[in-house]
């Protein structure tokens, strides 16, 4: 029998944005943005998400113009093919340097934290190979997965967070401020980019089952993400306080080795496998993202078979760096600050395009080529 | 010279295709009305009188005064009710101007003139009369294959609720079904599915609920098999499901008519077969292996408590090795002080590895499994001897292992066993080995990575066009039988992957 391809509902949807942007609080992304914010670190999140709101707003406005086109045909027909396809190959770059960045990092974690003496190799290699079946599974199903198990990783993340708070001390938190509001404003909105991930969304709108589903999923993950990070990091500074934070890599690894249960003292091997899971999901996606772009700049149409090369290439890319600890993180600094006025601008380049060719007057009437 | 044998062996085949094109061409003549002509064919058509069981019985019908020959088999057909109600009538019958139909008095009598239909049935156990200056002959039901009686289900035992299971007649089967529902809407659909066995298959589903692109799916898959011969269910089972290789069932095999009767008021299709006392019920997802009829049987709470006791066993049984395994190898900072003391104490003296110790039980218990399944009845307390003292007590004495590893393969063992599909229970069993290799090599790590392998292989399977997983995802209009159960007023939807034509039960 023919299997016919699957919309995705909003339930996995949702999942699956939340594994893509709400696993960042895990790695060292909070420790970014303490490390400038000091302790009002946790308001970037919501600052950001604000901001956020602009540019998904003006996206969604473009795209309900074009039915179940996604973003790279929709920047075909805005721009012209030569700048669309500059503007896609940066797009692409971003996304491959963040894959591969991302994956160092998480595969330093693993190494760092947990499996101090098995070869770096091993652990990245194991990472991608999981990923890359993921990803050549396909969106639908790894949407299903991602559903499956979001419900018991949210659990997983609460768990945490109930005992850190238990353990931590509310008074941390002040001054609320940290260096002052406008510092607060100004730093966040330079690591705009940790969001930016709801541009490559867009790449989606066609697999998703209908426009309603879209704009509703996308506006809630927004705000369960924001929720889910600040809290996160507010817990992290009750734990910690800011000083030391500024000098953790890792907090939330070091937050499940600080916890305990009743007679479980080391409880960091129990919060491990949820945290494993939520990053093989997330990288399958990462993975699918750059092979839909690859295909779409190549003209290659089963763009699924390129996912196990690319993986391959981010294992050795990924592997270069001699010390990822402290490489890699100014890489990723460096790299949030410069994905910030791309996910900012380019929204508003579309928006601007669609209005002065008038698009939105005759919306409906129009079908793209 | 190879050019030569090979026009040899050609012109060999042709020859067999002209012999049995001529059979061929028999079985698809009409025939006769002379009687004594048909009946010589029939008889080298059966071999006749090599073939002991095959009889035919030469009757002058008394009244009309015809010459007339009955022929079956008198090994699956009903001699007695042929005696009283076929032979008598015609021996005994007075009026001279009665039509044959009128004479006889068996249930069904059919009127048949191809050569190659009146064969089928009579293989089928019916007798076949054939009278003179006729050109067709009287099929008269009257089979009758040996079977054992309606026994207790062996393999899917409940407390509470009916207790019968299929045997190995189709007919029974199928009356066992239409027991329990009583109704014109219930099909039963009869396809020939082998070439030279002839074996039928019954296709088992309501008309109006059954989604009708998903029947043709299923006729279009069972009448695509071309093969000589398939003898029962667990066999077609295999030729027909879509994943071979998988260690996933993705085609649900029970025994037990309650079972498969709820699954046909809810718009699936059940198939049954001469010689399986069984039912295979498609399409089949993740949810209908993990479930047994008992749970709804009883009452809320109690139904629940099974549910849940098996989702931890289902758990238990996948990753208490590997665990163990793993945090002792890997992450032994995890286990309290106390504890970690109390297995390195245990551990002191066995010479393996924890992973090499693990395995070397988890085989011994498969081992003492299969044997008590082979195993002669009268020598299978002996089973229990070995596996109970020789392995569990001895081999801890001999310090091959520790106490704590019998305790964890015996946990897992014992858990394996609240898993009642056997398809699924091999499943589970099976990864178990996988996961323990998994945690040896990588720890917590090569666990989860398999496991995430595992369900994103498990979401893209798919069983006759339905995912594995769903109603859980993709989410489809369901009454929520998942993990759990509802009140049965509650569970008011047919599952909506299958694409019932009602959706709404009342």
């Amino acid at each position: 029998m023919e299997q016919s391809k699957q919309l995705i509902g909003i339930k996995e949807y949702i999942a699956i944005v939340l594994l893509m942007v709400g696993t960042k609080v895990t790695d060292n992304t909070p420790s970014i943005l303490f490390e400038y914010i000091k302790n009002a670190g946790w308001m970037a999140p919501i600052i950001n998400g604000l901001i956020t709101i602009i540019p998904i707003y003006l996206l969604i406005k473009v795209f309900t113009n074009y039915k179940g086109k996604s973003l790279v045909e929709v920047s075909d027909h805005l721009f012209g093919k030569f700048f669309s396809f500059i503007i896609l190959l940066t797009i692409l770059l971003v996304a491959f340097v963040a894959v591969i960045v991302d994956t160092a990092i998480y595969t330093d974690i693993i190494g760092t934290m947990y499996f101090t003496k098995t070869p770096t190799i091993i652990i990245y290699g194991i990472l991608m190979l999981v990923c890359a079946y993921g990803a050549t599974r396909g969106f639908e199903q790894i949407g299903s997965v991602a559903w499956t198990v979001f419900p018991y990783l949210q659990v997983s993340l609460f768990l945490a967070l109930i005992l850190t708070i238990g353990q931590g001390n509310a008074a941390f938190l002040f001054p609320i401020l940290g260096d002052g509001a406008w510092d607060v404003v100004k730093e966040s909105s330079l690591r705009l980019s940790i969001y930016a991930d709801f541009l490559y969304l867009f790449l989606f709108y066609p697999y998703i089952k209908s426009v309603k589903v879209f704009k509703k999923g996308t506006w809630l993950a927004l705000m369960f993400i924001i929720i889910n990070i600040s809290i996160t990091m507010v817990c992290y500074i009750f734990l910690f306080d800011y000083k030391t934070i500024m000098q953790l890599n890792y907090p939330y690894h070091e937050v499940i080795r600080t916890i305990s249960l009743g007679f479980i003292i080391n409880m960091e091997a129990f919060f491990l496998p949820f945290w494993l899971i939520a990053s093989f999901v997330r990288f399958s996606i990462y993975l699918y993202i750059n092979a839909i772009l690859l295909g779409h700049l190549f003209k290659i149409k089963h763009f699924e078979y390129l996912i196990p090369s690319l993986a391959t290439l981010v294992v050795f890319i990924g592997m270069i760096p001699e010390n990822p600890t402290f490489i890699i993180f100014d890489i990723k600094e460096k790299l949030l600050l410069i994905a910030t006025p791309l996910f900012f601008l380019l929204p508003f380049l579309m928006w601007l395009i669609a209005k002065l060719k008038g698009e939105f007057k005759h919306a409906n009437k129009r079908d793209i080529r | 010279m190879l050019k030569k044998s090979l026009r040899k062996t050609h012109r060999k085949t042709l020859a067999n295709e002209q012999s049995s094109s001529k059979d061929i061409k028999l079985k698809e003549s009409d025939i006769q009305s002379n009687l004594e002509k048909t009946i010589d064919s029939f008889k080298s058509i059966y071999s006749y009188p090599d073939n002991q069981d095959v009889v035919f019985r030469s009757i002058e019908i008394s009244g009309i005064n015809k010459k007339s020959t009955i022929l079956f088999i008198n090994t699956i057909t009903d001699s007695k009710a042929l005696e009283d109600y076929v032979i008598g009538p015609l021996l005994n019958n007075k009026g001279s101007s009665q039509k044959v139909e009128d004479i006889i008095m068996i249930q069904s009598i059919e009127r048949i003139s191809k050569v190659g239909e009146i064969i089928t049935q009579i293989n089928q156990g019916n007798a076949a009369l054939f009278v003179e200056g006729e050109n067709h002959a009287y099929l008269l039901g009257a089979a009758k294959f040996e079977s054992r009686s309606v026994e207790k289900a062996q393999n899917e035992n409940v407390v509470k609720g009916p207790k019968e299971g299929f045997n190995e007649k189709a007919t029974t089967n199928i009356s066992l079904i239409r027991k329990r529902v009583k109704s014109e809407s219930l099909v039963v659909e009869s396809l020939m599915i082998s070439k030279r066995s002839k074996n039928d298959v019954f296709i088992v589903y309501e008309k109006d609920l059954v989604s009708d692109k998903l029947l043709q799916n299923v006729k279009n898959r069972v009448n695509a098999l071309d093969v000589d011969a398939i003898q029962n269910l667990s066999l077609l089972e295999q030729y027909i499901e879509e994943r071979k290789y998988s260690i996933f069932p993705t085609i649900l095999y029970t025994e037990r008519p309650d079972r498969a009767t709820s699954f046909i008021e809810d718009g699936y299709i059940v198939l049954l077969m001469d010689n399986s006392p069984d039912a295979l019920v498609l399409p089949a997802t993740f949810w209908s292996f993990y479930h047994t009829s008992e749970e709804h049987y009883l009452r809320f709470p109690y139904g629940n408590f099974t549910r849940l006791l098996r989702i931890l066993a289902l758990f238990i049984t996948l990753f208490t090795s590997s665990l163990y395994v793993a945090v002792v190898t890997y992450h032994s900072e995890m286990v309290p002080p106390d504890l970690l003391l109390a297995i390195a104490a245990t551990r002191e003296k066995v010479p393996f590895p924890a992973a090499v110790e693990v395995f070397i039980m988890e085989f011994a218990f498969e081992l003492i499994r299969e044997a008590g399944l082979r195993v002669p009845s009268p020598i299978g307390p002996t089973i229990g001897i070995v596996g109970a003292l020789i392995l569990g007590q001895a081999a801890v004495q001999a310090n091959i292992v520790s106490p704590i590893v019998v305790i964890i393969v015996a946990l897992g063992g014992l858990s394996s066993f609240a898993i009642g599909d056997i398809s699924m229970n091999f499943t589970v069993r099976i990864s178990r080995f996988l996961l323990l290799f998994s945690a040896s090599f990588m720890g917590l790590y090569g666990i989860t990575a398999l496991f995430t392998m595992g369900i994103f292989y498990m979401v893209s399977i798919k069983s006759f066009g339905v995912p594995y997983l769903s109603p859980l995802t993709p989410s489809y209009a369901s009454s929520g039988d998942k993990i759990f159960r509802k009140v049965l007023q509650k569970e008011m939807l047919r599952p909506g992957y299958l694409k019932p034509k009602d959706l709404k039960k009342r």
